[in-house]
């Protein structure tokens, strides 16, 4: 191919004796969309961070724009036109908007000051380009929307002149209205000569925006074909190595009869969310859904007594209604939090202590170093966490590793309630169905769940009962039988 | 273990480039002077390595649960004076063991409610306290320095089967606190604390408490430190411990502690108090100028940490 704009060839990568990469071929060229998909930990990340110059390649060759090119690092690979954006934002959020744009090139005269009044000119212009005039490009970075601190990281990418841009799961914290205006941003850059590569694990999205969809597993390519040859059913059998649907799963019945672990009434907080009513039985499974904002996490965290509850009555059996999240834990609640990296593992520790964690807090002060070797190995095998051993710091595992060592956490601590935020978030397809089949079958052992999920199709897959929110309010709580898709979205956009 | 995992551990631990650095000074100074290796000096290296060893104990479980302590100095001193007023004023030694280490804990314990209570940087807490530690000692004593000789001394100056008793303690803190900190609840709270305190709080630890526990601890071990050189001087100065914490910071860095917390082990602190000890011994046998010797300990934190982070850089990507 001679119209390439990057060609790899043989791409090989490791890390200690871990092998992450088997020569991996890739090509894409001006103005095309190509989506890489694969599980978590089929080595995406590591591949596109060796085209961006973060990581050196062991073997492989890169050619860039007809010449064969070695980018030492994200700088060099930053000045060919090269720009990853990383799934957490590297937005600097206490800088204004307009000095993230053109930050390390504040494109001062001789004098060094900077012009603001010719920066926010220039800001503006970059900010209409991508159809975000609307961004005051003096505000502070940080009081931005996460979409909006997207589209700024878009435009700063324009400012630099990309030629290639890697999007990382841009849409994992969007709302969907929100990833339809990023889609037509990234439209309107491949119609000028942009080429993009877009990681993400939404199918919909792949087949919405990409003109081609690059498949690795196990490090290796498994799938590259034009997206018009692609199915649904064909990339999950390439990504997974077999076929998976959620219609797999049935739903738990629970009797009427079964007893109520949690009753909350008419509960809120001061002002993000409430009131909400809703009696959790023993097995029940409840989904609760809205858009990104509508007071999800903050629900959860009013009925862990992480958030301080300003109105409302929340009862249990045993009397208990914790304050904080360390009663919360003792009485048998446990908490998946949302955002692995930032509220979930502890990353320098080890993955048994990170799963040992949350049970310890209701043991005896002498801890049982054997036990929780043991205990480990128990749920490694059970989820399947794939790792070095239980020594092993927890931030060298991939993302959806991590989320089962998470995950394990919580049921290590055998909780009677389990509070799950987004379990399922930047997880991929066969991580997300081992959750919610082990999931079921703890419901089905009568253990309560109350889930949070943005995937429409999951809550329906999964729960018993559905609780909708739409901006803090409780707009929906039904019986999960005959609820289709369109129900559920209905009462997300209603205005309360 | 192979050649490799070994030379992988030295590679990665920084306790045992520090290791390697002590033997290499032992090893120097036992030829270099004559009169290294007799029992007198080297039970002055062991004094000398016992208060700096016992204070970065208490510090290093501050810095791995991520804050830092820079009151530890101070109260070294307020707790001399006031040890050996206590003894003095009740006649009762018993009592200044206990004023002395009860006031250090009382420090720490009020520099942990002010950090998490009141969300004070642990930084500007503690440099507070600082102030207001050693002022409270040159008040009540009017800036003058105490007697202070009774038997509560003793652990200072004294000597059990040859072996000074503050080494002793020493040896005896450096147990505890390396069980504490590798086989309790509390003590692995402290290291999730550190590593990272918003995920800890939600997976159900007590952060706030884990964060008291650590500087009552550092407190009262500071305050024993202020016991122990007073005892070791028979001579309690409000001024004792000036600067104190700048060697005990060190040594807890030398001996591989992150400074951003989680992450250090209780025996490779001892091994950082003991080079730094040794190196002040150093400079005395071989006769070089006390100035020297602090630019060369400024020199070998330096050295052994860019090592380590040379290290880790191309561990870590």
């Amino acid at each position: 191919m001679t119209d390439c704009l990057l060609s790899a060839r043989g791409i090989a990568k490791s890390f200690d004796q871990n092998r992450v990469l088997h020569g991996v071929d890739f090509d894409i060229s001006a103005g095309q969309v190509v989506a890489l998909l694969g599980e978590n930990g089929a080595g995406k990340s590591t591949f596109v961070n060796i085209l961006s110059g973060a990581l050196p390649r062991d073997a492989g060759t890169i050619v860039w724009n007809g010449a064969e090119t070695v980018f030492r690092d994200t700088r060099s690979a930053l000045d060919a036109g090269i720009i990853h954006i990383h799934q957490e934002l590297s937005l600097i959020s206490s800088l204004s908007v307009m000095e993230n744009l053109f930050i390390g090139d504040y494109r001062t005269g001789r004098s060094g000051v900077i012009d603001r009044k010719s920066l926010a000119a220039k800001a503006r212009e970059l900010l209409a380009r991508v159809g975000a005039a609307h961004i005051d490009p003096r505000v502070e970075a940080g009081s931005l929307s996460t979409a909006e601190q997207q589209i700024v990281e878009i435009a700063k990418a324009l400012a630099r002149n990309a030629r290639l841009l890697i999007l990382d799961e841009p849409t994992a914290s969007l709302t969907p209205h929100e990833a339809e205006a990023l889609f037509a941003i990234v439209r309107d850059l491949r119609a000028h000569g942009v080429a993009i590569i877009f990681i993400s694990h939404r199918f919909d999205e792949v087949f919405a925006i990409s003109d081609r969809v690059v498949v690795l597993r196990d490090g290796r390519v498994v799938g590259d074909r034009p997206v018009s040859q692609t199915t649904r059913a064909g990339i999950i059998a390439d990504m997974t190595g077999r076929a998976f649907t959620f219609d797999a799963l049935d739903k738990p019945a629970i009797s009427a009869g079964a007893p109520v672990r949690l009753k909350a009434e008419a509960i809120a907080d001061k002002g993000r969310v409430g009131p909400i009513s809703f009696a959790l039985r023993k097995g029940e499974i409840l989904g609760i859904f809205g858009l990104v904002g509508a007071g999800r996490t903050e629900l959860l965290e009013l009925l862990c007594g992480i958030r301080p509850l300003a109105a409302g009555r929340i009862t249990r059996p045993d009397g208990i209604v914790p304050v904080n999240s360390t009663q919360a834990w003792q009485s048998g609640l446990a908490l998946l939090p949302e955002g692995r990296k930032t509220n979930g593992i502890l990353p320098s520790l080890s993955l048994a202590e990170n799963v040992a964690v949350a049970r310890r807090q209701k043991q005896g002060a002498i801890l049982d170093l054997g036990g929780e070797k043991s205990l480990f190995a128990r749920f490694r095998d059970s989820l399947g966490i794939v790792s070095e051993g239980p020594q092993q710091p927890v931030r060298r595992l991939s993302g959806g590793n991590q989320q089962k060592v998470i995950f394990a956490r919580c049921l290590a601590s055998e909780p009677e309630i389990l509070f799950l935020d987004e379990p399922t978030h930047g997880v991929d397809v066969r991580t997300k169905a081992d959750i919610y089949r082990q999931v079921q079958d703890l419901a089905k052992k009568g253990m309560s769940v109350i889930f949070v999920s943005s995937e429409l199709p999951e809550v329906l897959a999964l729960a018993s009962t559905v609780m909708v929110l739409s901006r803090g309010r409780q707009t929906m709580l039904a019986a999960n039988d005959r609820l289709t898709e369109n129900d559920v979205l209905t009462a997300a956009f209603a205005q309360a | 273990m192979t050649a490799a995992t070994v030379i992988r551990f030295v590679r990665t631990r920084r306790e045992a480039t520090v290791l390697a650095m002590l033997i290499l000074v032992f090893l120097g100074l036992t030829f270099a002077s004559e009169f290294f290796l007799t029992g007198r000096n080297l039970s002055n290296v062991a004094r000398q390595i016992s208060v700096v060893g016992i204070v970065a104990l208490g510090q290093a479980l501050v810095i791995i649960a991520g804050g830092i302590d820079l009151s530890v100095g101070s109260v070294i001193g307020l707790s001399a004076v006031t040890g050996a007023i206590v003894s003095a004023t009740t006649g009762m030694p018993s009592l200044g063991i206990v004023g002395a280490i009860g006031i250090g804990m009382a420090i720490g314990f009020t520099n942990g409610v002010l950090i998490t209570k009141l969300r004070i940087n642990p930084f500007i807490t503690t440099l507070g306290t600082l102030s207001i530690a050693r002022g409270a000692a040159l008040l009540i004593t009017n800036g003058n320095p105490q007697r202070f000789d009774n038997w509560a001394a003793f652990l200072g100056y004294g000597k059990i089967g040859g072996l000074p008793v503050q080494f002793i303690l020493l040896v005896a803190l450096t147990i505890l606190v390396w069980l504490f900190a590798t086989r309790t609840r509390w003590g692995r709270n402290v290291y999730a604390v550190g590593d990272n305190a918003r995920a800890a709080r939600l997976a159900g630890i007590d952060v706030a408490k884990t964060r008291i526990l650590v500087f009552t601890v550092s407190g009262s071990l500071a305050g024993l430190g202020g016991l122990l050189l007073g005892g070791m001087l028979t001579n309690a100065n409000p001024n004792l411990g000036l600067g104190y914490e700048l060697d005990v910071i060190a040594a807890v860095i030398l001996g591989g502690v992150a400074l951003a917390g989680g992450r250090g082990s209780i025996g490779g602190v001892v091994i950082g108090a003991a080079l730094i000890g040794l190196l002040r011994n150093a400079f005395v046998l071989l006769n070089v100028s006390g100035y020297w010797q602090t630019i060369t300990i400024g020199l070998v934190v330096i050295l052994a940490v860019g090592a380590d982070s040379l290290n880790r850089r191309t561990e870590e990507d």
